[in-house]
Formats: structure tokens, sequence, C-alpha cells
């Protein structure tokens, strides 16, 4: 069973802004650990989560560009492993500082919502 | 997040914005790679490259919707659309050329209207001073029973000046009058407009001369003592060829030498609307100029000529100003009630000022309101053409919701193409515009005929140019939101299966036909309203003046401008009216101080009839008057009902008399012979004076005014110093002048002749073509709104026809006769006419009151206009359905039928 995070076949609409943000996250979580191009970022999330967490590329490259427009990524064209050139992305200083506050909020929300999830039922 | 967040992102979004192709293109290759990395991976699982393919690009679930996805990111999708809508559309709009232009040219036409009058309307009430803070100007005004706005006396001017606390300067100017100015000493003098002012006046507006500098204080000071001028800038252009030397130098006004010391700005042509003068003198000079000669300027309390302007404080308000003035006012009723019985005093902002006085404004407004109607009936007209346009391009529509395309998305186009043929239609109407307001400026001659600088202030202004580009693009969003969103509202089901969908449900035409209904009601009001004006116009010059205006020659004089004191003056007209009685060719004479009919104003006079008891807050009555010399009644054959007319024995020496007009007879002693009765000037205790005639009441002011009141006094009793010459000529007048002017030279060669024509020449203008001017102008307007009309409603009966042809095809293959058919497409035309025209009536109808109330004092409904406007409206209307009817009914069934 894997979540998808997107909107795969639903009509053109924005993300729901819980998604989008979480997906954000991730993104900038990725980029932290190393500079990628956005085939090698929707192979690493699958692989990282064992398979649990695909990115629509719907969903992936609209996600990164406003990253990009947000000023917390920036990209730069370098030749990939097979020589071709493609977009590699990394962490601006923005980017980092943005994470940091990100993962702390995520955290508390998912600390908050574990505890609820657990109470016993009366 | 902090600017330098935001300095960190504007580059990449201009980037975006203005490198397109450079990042489009990156975007591409971006996806591109993925795309195969993706190719690969399916390969290496084990499909073939087709297969891989196939897969890899179901998976990116549509390349283009995705690149569309992050464009949407970049948030510059907004602009860029624009970009895009506006090409398309102009490529579509040029397809349908013909209905585009058709579309600009009625666009035009509305907002051509609409901008001149603008201009109007902004010259007669809202343009500011042209001075810096024009909004703190206010004027002050003496009122009393009969007029609200009448003007304060020096004395008063002063005790203003000095004793309120509400402003940071008053200022005074009397009216612009006639000057005999000669820029040399030897040479003959001109007549220029002059316009006397306060020390202070320039200071106060805040007005920096070009040249030179302003009134210094203490040159207002002492009456007589600083001949000094200001200098206009126009007249310095023309007069002095924008020579700087004219500093310090001397010219002559009246006779006298006077030092230019200043030339006024560009930007400052004067307070007034319509007059610009030519130069300015300090009010201390006052003796040289045309002021009252009975009174003293400076002394005289009742001496009312000055025009009175204040800056108010920033602290004070309008009412604290108000206030201050009416204790002001009470104060000087209490100090001096001779002369300030029951007078009060009033502050008024320009826009007040400029409105509440009875004038011009009204005409402004009144077009103003037409020509909108004007606009309305080309915007309902545009509508429904755009209406019938996107209807032809239901498919299309269909096609782009179906490929999803957001409706919102379809009506920006939509509207981007109606906000580009309003920006035509909006440009060529302000060309329009300025077309009509030179049209105005060309017959400028024929409305000012005077020797004083004036002219149509109407211009296009940038405030007017902003306000009818406003008007275009509101325009737009009226005719384009209608279409936009009823196009697009559309069932794509059927819209993609045939080609000629309208499943024709009642809301769907109800858009149109109140369209076609407002149309035919507006342009019925128009034509009305120019109808009911042409008739009443027609009227009043049918009722006649009362007078003779034939064979008359008119020349003004004013020995002012040459210096005359009174007695000099009184000799001058003597003997000139004597010499010109002997003319050969000279029937007889006559001295007026102001022609019937003309430009300037009449004087009034108070009086008290004897033995009437005076309610307790009048001190008199008020009457129009002119002062005349014994010929004038023969020369312009006015009959004298009861009495006599003035003779030669009624001199200076003699008893005073009057001779009153049979309205004033009738007001004063109705049922009783005027004659021998007696009234005393300006209070009961006045100079007593015994009307000795009653001559038939004529047409003073206006061809279109009630019957008034009106008194004569004879110059020999009566001292003026402006006066007109009026002879009788046996052939033609003109002929006349050359003796005229050797009489004059003999008396004295400095004295100028002004204002010198055939008095039917004047009459014509004044009287006949300058109203005439108003009355084209809402004729105009009402032919266009009815051409519009017309276009409208044919469009609409011929679109009616292409969308039933088939069904008419049908019907005559099935035997319906021509009758039949052209019933059926011109019967809901018909109903919609009818609909229009009883809304048009009752628009009509009221227009008619409110111009009755305004303008014309007719009174009354005037049917004449209704039967002859509302059967031709409806004839026209009914043939612009019939054309397209009859072709409808001559339709071939095989045709028809055939039709896709």
């Amino acid at each position: 069973m894997y979540h998808s995070l997107g909107n795969r076949g639903e009509p053109v609409s924005k993300p729901s802004d819980l998604v989008q943000g979480t997906l954000d996250l991730l993104l900038l979580k990725i980029l932290a650990l190393q500079p990628m191009n956005g085939w090698a970022i929707s192979q690493r999330l699958k692989q990282i989560s064992g398979e649990v967490l695909q990115v629509s590329d719907g969903s992936l490259y609209p996600a990164l560009h406003k990253l990009e427009q947000e000023g917390w990524i920036t990209a730069e064209w370098k030749p990939s492993e097979n020589n071709r050139r493609a977009k590699f992305y990394s962490l601006t200083r923005l980017g980092r500082k943005h994470l940091e506050k990100e993962t702390a909020n995520w955290s508390r929300l998912s600390a908050a919502i574990s505890h609820i999830v657990r109470l016993e039922e009366a | 997040m902090g600017p330098h967040h935001w300095l960190y992102t504007i580059p990449l979004r201009l980037r975006s914005l203005f490198r397109r192709g450079r990042v489009e293109q990156e975007l591409n290759e971006e996806l591109q790679f993925h795309l195969e990395r993706k190719i690969e991976e399916g390969i290496a699982k084990g499909l073939s490259p087709k297969e891989a393919r196939y897969a890899a690009m179901r998976a990116m679930d549509g390349l283009e919707q995705r690149k569309e996805e992050v464009r949407d990111m970049r948030r510059i999708h907004w602009f860029t659309d624009f970009f895009d809508d506006a090409r398309f559309a102009i490529r579509s709009l040029r397809r349908t050329s013909g209905l585009t232009a058709f579309v600009v040219i009625t666009l035009a036409l509305g907002i051509g209207m609409t901008s001149a009058t603008f201009s109007m309307v902004d010259a007669l009430i809202f343009r500011p001073y042209p001075v810096p803070h024009p909004s703190s100007v206010v004027t002050l005004v003496s009122t009393t029973h009969d007029n609200d706005f009448d003007d304060f006396s020096y004395r008063e001017y002063l005790d203003i000046r000095d004793k309120t606390k509400s402003y940071d300067g008053v200022i005074a100017s009397a009216n612009m009058e006639a000057v005999g100015f000669s820029a040399e000493p030897g040479a003959m003098p001109r007549v220029k407009g002059g316009m006397m002012v306060s020390g202070n006046y320039f200071h106060v507006l805040g007005v920096e001369p070009r040249l030179g500098r302003a009134f210094r204080e203490d040159e207002d000071q002492v009456p007589g003592r600083n001949a000094v001028v200001v200098l206009g800038p126009d007249f310095w252009k023309h007069e002095f060829a924008s020579d700087p030397g004219v500093l310090g130098k001397t010219i002559r006004l009246n006779g006298t030498d006077f030092t230019v010391i200043g030339v006024a700005p560009e930007s400052f042509p004067g307070m007034g609307i319509f007059g610009h003068p030519d130069f300015y003198m300090p009010l201390a000079m006052a003796r040289v100029f045309s002021t009252n000669p009975r009174k003293n300027f400076f002394e005289d309390r009742d001496d009312r000529e000055l025009n009175v302007k204040a800056r108010l404080k920033p602290a004070t308000t309008m009412q604290q100003a108000r206030n201050e003035l009416a204790v002001l006012a009470k104060n000087f009723e209490n100090e001096y009630p001779k002369v300030n019985h029951s007078r009060g005093a009033a502050v008024h902002t320009q826009f007040e000022a400029r409105t509440m006085e009875d004038g011009n404004w009204k005409f402004g407004v009144i077009f103003l309101i037409l020509a909108l109607a004007v606009l309305l009936v080309a915007c309902t007209n545009v509508a429904g053409l755009l209406l019938s346009r996107a209807r032809s391009r239901t498919r299309e529509i269909a096609v782009r919701l179906a490929i999803g395309a957001g409706r919102f998305r379809l009506i920006r186009l939509l509207l981007t193409e109606s906000l580009i043929l309003a920006s035509l239609g909006g440009v060529a109407g302000i060309a329009i515009g300025y077309g009509v307001v030179e049209w105005f400026h060309s017959k400028e001659s024929i409305v000012f005929m005077t020797d004083l600088p004036a002219g149509v202030p109407f211009q296009m202004d940038r405030r007017v140019l902003l306000a009818s580009l406003a008007l275009s693009a509101l325009s737009a969003l009226l005719c384009g939101l209608a279409p936009a969103l009823q196009s697009t509202r559309v069932d794509l089901v059927n819209a993609l299966k045939s080609a000629d969908v309208d499943v024709p449900g009642r809301k769907r035409l109800w858009g149109r036909n109140v369209l076609v209904v407002a149309q035919v009601s507006t342009s019925l009001m128009l034509l009305t309203a120019s109808f009911l004006m042409a008739r009443s116009f027609q009227h009043s010059l049918l009722d006649g003046t009362g007078f003779a205006k034939d064979h008359l020659l008119m020349v003004s004089f004013d020995p002012r401008l040459a210096q005359y004191n009174t007695a000099q003056t009184q000799q001058f007209y003597k003997l000139l009216a004597e010499r010109v009685r002997e003319t050969p060719g000279v029937q007889s004479e006559a001295l007026t101080q102001n022609v019937p009919l003309g430009q300037d104003g009449y004087d009034g006079v108070a009086f008290v009839p004897d033995g009437f008891q005076m309610p307790p807050d009048r001190e008199n009555f008020n009457s129009t008057m002119d002062t005349v010399d014994e010929g004038y009644f023969e020369t312009l054959g006015i009959p004298i009902l009861r009495g006599r007319g003035f003779l030669a024995s009624d001199t200076a020496e003699a008893p005073r008399v009057a001779v009153v007009n049979e309205q004033f007879a009738k007001h004063y002693w109705p049922g009783a012979d005027a004659v021998g009765k007696h009234i005393r000037l300006d209070n009961s205790a006045g100079i007593p004076v015994e009307i000795v005639g009653v001559a038939q009441t004529i047409k003073y002011q206006d061809t279109r005014e009630r019957p008034m009141d009106f008194v004569y006094l004879p110059l020999a009793q009566h001292p003026v110093s402006r006066m007109a010459l009026m002879l009788r000529s046996s052939g033609d007048p003109l002929q006349l002048v050359q003796s005229v002017k050797d009489i004059v030279r003999t008396l004295d060669a400095n004295l100028p002749m002004l204002q010198t024509r055939a008095y039917e020449d004047y009459y014509l203008n004044m009287a006949v073509k300058g109203p005439g001017i108003a009355i084209q102008l809402v004729g105009a307007m009402g032919v266009v709104g009815l051409v519009l009309a017309i276009a409208g409603l044919y469009g609409l009966v011929a679109y009616n026809v292409s969308r039933r042809t088939r069904e008419i095809g049908i019907r005559i293959a099935l035997g319906a006769a021509s009758w039949d058919v052209l019933r059926l497409v011109m019967g809901k035309g018909l109903i919609l006419v009818g609909m229009g025209t009883a809304i048009g009536l009752t628009m009509g109808f009221a227009l008619e009151q409110l111009m009755n109330s305004m303008l014309f004092d007719a009174g009354g409904v005037d049917i004449l206009a209704y039967i002859i406007v509302v059967p031709s409206l409806f004839l026209v209307t009914m043939l612009a359905a019939y054309v397209p009817a009859r072709r409808a009914s001559r339709i071939a069934p095989t045709q028809a039928l055939r039709y896709e």
C-alpha cells in the first residue's frame, strides 16, 4: 500500500495546504542531505520511505519550482551520470532556516496527533 | 520573511517574466530528462522501448498540463496570459473586420459625444481655479431678497478684509471692462479688456508673475497715486510679441499713462470662466475706469461693483466663515441702516458659486445626460453585437472548455476582446471629442460678439481625457461582461454536437430583448428632446421681438475711454445725436445704454412706487432699466401705448420723468392708468419721477423670456457713459458707417468706435445662431441615437433569422406563406419596439418637464412633438425589422434545409 502525494487523476486544482506543506518539507530535507535533480529526488523519496511515499510527477515539478520561487532552493544545470544535462537543486541558507522551522513544527504536530490517537478508549 | 527574501525572489520572478522563452525551454528540457529516465527505468524492468515510452508518458499524466501547473507556480501567468489573449483577440477581431469596424464606430460615437460634454461640464463647473490650492479659494457675496449673488462696495470690501479672521487674505476684483488702450501716446486707442483688482490679488492667489512683479500692498492704497499695470499672458504675446523689454514701458489706458510692472504667467489666464483680461490695474486707479458715475467708488457704501474672494485658513471651516461673515453683515446693517437694510452676506465654495448662480452650467448638465444616453445606446448595441458574435463561436468556446480551460479564463479572454474594442473606440471617440470642441471654438465668433477678450472655455485637457479613458474602460466592461458570461455558460455536449446550437430558452434571449427595448426608448427620448427644443425655440422666434430689427446700424461708445467727465460725455452725445440726425440717409437716430437682446446685461433700478405701503422687510422694488434718448422709441419702432415718449424738453433742469412698459404698469397699477403716477428712486425718500408714458413690452434679454418689468429713463436726466447709437437708415445700414466715422472724428479723433455692425447681424448671432448651436447639438445626438437603434434592431432581427433559418425553411416547405414568416420573424421585434416606445414616451415626458423647469419656461406639453416623433420612429424601426424578415420569407426551403 502506498500513499501518493499529489492529485493524481483529479481535475486541475492546487494541492491542499497540509499536503503541500508536507511535500515541501520532504523535498527540502532530501535536498539538505545532497543536491540532486528532479528525477533523483523522486527515486530517493521512494527509496527512503520504503516505497510508502511516492510523489506523482504532476506534483513534484510544480512543488520544486515553487520552492525555487520562494528562494529556499536554488538550481544549476550540470551534467548528470549519463552525461545528459539536468537541473540540479540545492538548499539555500534561507531554505535551511525554513527547514529547521518546519521540522520543529512537524515534530510538534505529529507528537500531538500521536498523543490523541493513542488515547485509550473509555 | 524579511525584505532580503523579497530581494532574492524578485530577480527570479522578473526572469520568469522577461526571459520567458529561455525559461520555457529549460522547463521542457527538465521534463524531457525526467521522461527519459522513466523510460530507461521501464526498459530496465523489461518493457519494450515502445511500451516503456507509453507507460512513462501515461505516468507523467499529460506533459502540457504539468507545464501549465509549473507556470502557475511562477505566479506571473495572469500577466503573460493577457498578452496571449490580446494577440488572439486581435486576430479574431480582424477576421470579422466588418463587425469590428461597426462596433468601434458605434463606441467612438458614444464616447466622443460624452467626452465633448465632459469638457463642457468640466469648464463650466468643475475646473478648479488656475491657482495653487484652489479648493481653499471661496467667494463672498452680498445677499438681498432679489439677489443672492450681489457684489460688495469698496468700503465693505475693506471692512471685510480688515475685520475677518477666517481668511489668509481677502481679494477683490471688478468685472472685466472695456478700456481704451494705446501702446504709444499718440496712437488711436483700441478697446481691450481690463480688470481692476486689489493690491493683494496675485499674492493671495499665489500667482507668480512670469516677468517683473505683481502689485505691492502700498500701490493700492492711495486713490490715483500708483498708475501701474500687470499684463495678461496672451495680451503680452500678441501685443508685445513676448518682448521682455515691456517692463517699465509706459502705456496709455483711457488716456492716462500707466507703467507696466509685470506679466502674469501662462498658467493664469484669469479667474473667470469666459473672460480673460488683457491687463490688471489696481483698484486705487478706479477713477480712470468705468465705475458708476453717479457714485463715489471709494466712499459710497452702496456702490457695489466688487467681486470678493478669499483664501480660507486651513484651520477654519466653511461654517465658521459663514457665521463670521453673517455677523459682520449684521454689523453693517446696524451701522449703516440706509444702505445695508436687510442685506446679508454669504460664503460659497467654487462649486456652489458655479452652480447656484443660475447660468450656463445647466445646459452642460443636460447635454451630459443626453450624451450619456447616447453612450448607453451605443453600449447596448455593441453588447448585442458581441452577443451574437459570441454565439457564433459557441463551438470554439465549448472545445476550449472541454480541454480544461477555466470558465474564468475564458471570460477573461472575451473581456480582453471587448477591452481592445473599447480602446479603439475610446481613442477614436476622443478624436471625435476633440473635433466637437474644435467645432465649438470655430463658433466662438458667433457666440461672443464683443470687443472684449472672451472665448469658449471647453477644452480636452488632462482631466477630461482621463475621464473619457475611464469611461471607455467602463463601457468595455459593460459591453463585454454580459456576452462573456452568457456564452461561457454553454452546455458542452450540445455545443460540440452541432455547429448551429442554440437552445432558445426564454432566459437566453431575455438579455437581447432588454437591449433592444433600451435602445428604442433612449433614442426616442433623445429625439423628442431635440424636437421639443427646436419647437420651443421656433415659437419664441415666431413670437417676434416687439420692435423693428431691420435697417438698423449700431455703434457703441464709451467716452470714459478718452477720460471724459460726465459733463463732457453728455455734451458729446448731444452733439453726436444732432449731427447724425442731419446726415442724409438717416431716417432717425436713437441712443440707448443697451441694445435689446444683446450680450450685455441691463442695469437695474431700485424704486418705490408712490403711495405704496412697502412691506416691512423691503426697502424698495427692483426693475430692469435702460437709459435712452428722445429718438429711441421711434427708431426701434416700439409703440407708445399711453402718454408719450421722451422729448427734447426733458432736460436736466426739467421735472424728472420716466417711461415704463406695459408689464410694469400692469404689475403695479393693475386696471389703472400708469401715466401720471410717480415712483421714487432708491427708496421712499428718493427723487420722485413722473411716469409720462407706457411703452409696449418687448423682448429685452432673451427671445424666450417671460414678459418683464421695465423702466426707461431719459439720457439728459440720467447720465451714462457707455451708450449705443442706433440709426435707422433708408437703405443698407452699413452705408452709414463712414458718415458716422467722419462725425466722430470731428468731435474727437481719440474716441474709439466700438462694436460697429448692422443690428440685424448682431441679433441673428445672439438670438438665433447661438441657441441654434445648442439645438443642433441635441439634434445630432438624437440622430446618432436613432441610427444606433436602427442598427441594433436590424442586427437583432437578422440574427434571429440566421438562427432560425432551418426552422423557417421547414415551415415554408410545409406550406407557410410569406406573410406568416414575416409575422413570425417580425412579431417579436414589433413587440419590443412597442415596449421601447412606451418607455421612451414616459422618459421623454419626464425630460420635457425637466427641461421646462430648467430652461424654457414654456409650460405644458407639446403634443406635436410626440405626434411627429413617435410614428416616425415606429415606421423607421419597422423598416429595419422588415428588411431581413423579407429576406427570410424568400428563403428557398431546399437551401435552408441544407444550411449547416
